[in-house]
């Protein structure tokens, strides 16, 4: 049987039994979604490029502990291969944060963070995943500060004081909105039969 | 802090996948995630539902070296050994000192490993391995009729996760799917879950497998057309059910 003609999941379980070719053909199928996604929370070429890197080194080490179903749900492979890369991206902006920290403040920092003056784009991202994901009504059913929040944290990686810093308003008020507006989406996607 | 709060649970499921969870908390969650099925399904359940938003960022080709340097980092050593065009005699040579070299160094790493566990896995692991401490689990290997090895059900004592894996080649049936069933001793057969076609699949169950699985002795995998099925029907794998501690 030809690679290309293998499905994500079969070429993942393959992986998971130490199948390179097919490890291979799991990065050419997927590259560039998922160097899209760091370069997307890192801003900078060079940290996508060795996020990448580590997240399919993690991949080819840990390919066996893809579970296609949760729940009777299935879990989509991209989903979960999506879930190491963000992980390492978020990663990697620690360690980023934690460096900045311990060196003395700098006036032009600020112009450097991945996500200054991007915020627009953001919610731009979160408009077009609304649509693919057809759930209107969920997201759209947020608050405008729940929704900024969300999408803030989830597509560049901000944590709460950051995306507070962004947004002007208090981390206390930013910690509110995000938990809540996880809450609701969570019981608006059950309503509709996603990870109920 | 506790972890077994249903609430707190969700709450640091969310936050770790939405990326908000931090510094030491996120830390303590992700050792506690390896073992833990009940925190690996809430993660799973929460990949799911903001993994879709990942979808939309747009696509950009990594550079080559990218690959080039994964290739040279996971490359299976048989393969990355073997030289392009082998030399027709000497071949052999070079091969059988590298394969003598991996057979001494083999014979090391299993004397440390057997002297020393510690440099290679945690205390707890270790324990584990030398049969002084198994995490405590409700596990049942199903075959079909002939023996064969089909499916691996595993689930931790207290926990309210299963997960099924699958070990053989599993047809689909003609009609419906594919439903596992616990058998208890005395009483009427009830669902445990779904069961997958090809890898592995978790789902949570109605309450702990303490409470559900203390008195089952026996799993049976049928195939079900009845959405919400009452009685399990025809058998097509089966196998004990045995507690692990």
């Amino acid at each position: 049987m030809s690679l290309d003609s293998l499905t994500l999941q079969q070429l993942i379980e393959r992986t998971a039994q130490g199948d390179h070719a097919c490890f291979a053909q799991v990065y050419s199928r997927t590259q560039a979604h998922l160097f899209g996604v760091a370069l997307r929370m890192l801003g900078r070429e060079q940290a996508a490029e060795d996020v990448l890197q580590e997240a399919f080194v993690s991949i080819w080490k840990n390919a066996g502990s893809y579970r296609s179903h949760v729940n009777g749900q299935p879990v989509q492979p991209m989903t979960w291969l999506m879930a190491i890369v963000r992980n390492k991206s978020l990663d990697a902006l620690r360690q980023r944060t934690r460096r900045a920290e311990s060196q003395l403040p700098d006036d032009d920092a600020l112009d450097d963070q991945p996500g200054a003056a991007s915020a627009p784009s953001a919610l731009d991202l979160l408009g077009e995943a609304t649509r693919a994901l057809h759930i209107e009504a969920c997201l759209g059913g947020l608050d405008g500060s729940h929704r900024q929040s969300l999408a803030l944290a989830y597509y560049q990686g901000l944590s709460h004081s950051e995306v507070a810093q962004q947004m002007g308003a208090p981390l206390g008020s930013v910690k509110a909105w995000i938990r809540r507006g996880l809450d609701k989406l969570k019981t608006c996607l059950a309503a509709r039969g996603v990870a109920a | 802090m506790r972890y077994s709060d249903p609430q707190l649970i969700e709450h640091l499921a969310s936050t770790y996948v939405l990326g908000t969870l931090a510094g030491g908390a996120r830390r303590r969650f992700e050792r506690l995630l390896r073992d833990r099925a009940d925190l690996q399904l809430a993660v799973a359940e929460w990949d799911a539902r903001l993994g879709a938003l990942g979808q939309t960022v747009p696509p950009r080709a990594a550079p080559s070296r990218v690959w080039a340097t994964i290739d040279a980092r996971t490359r299976p050593l048989s393969v990355a050994a073997a030289p392009a065009r082998p030399a027709p005699l000497g071949w052999f040579k070079p091969a059988g000192f590298s394969l003598g070299g991996l057979a001494a160094g083999l014979l090391a790493a299993s004397a440390l490993f057997v002297l020393m566990p510690g440099l290679f896995i945690t205390a707890d692991r270790a324990a584990m391995l030398t049969g002084q401490r198994l995490p405590q689990s409700y596990v049942g290997l199903l075959t079909d009729a002939q023996g064969n090895g089909k499916l691996l059900v595993s689930s931790l004592r207290h926990g309210t996760a299963m997960t099924v894996k699958v070990i053989g080649p599993i047809t689909a049936p003609a009609q419906g799917r594919l439903v596992l069933w616990a058998v208890p001793a005395a009483g009427p057969a009830f669902v445990l879950g779904p069961v997958p076609l090809t890898g592995s699949a978790t789902s949570e169950l109605p309450g702990t497998s303490e409470k559900l699985l203390s008195k089952v002795q026996k799993l049976v995998v049928t195939v079900e057309a009845d959405a919400a099925p009452t009685a399990p029907g025809a058998v097509v794998f089966s196998g004990n059910c045995a507690k692990l501690w």
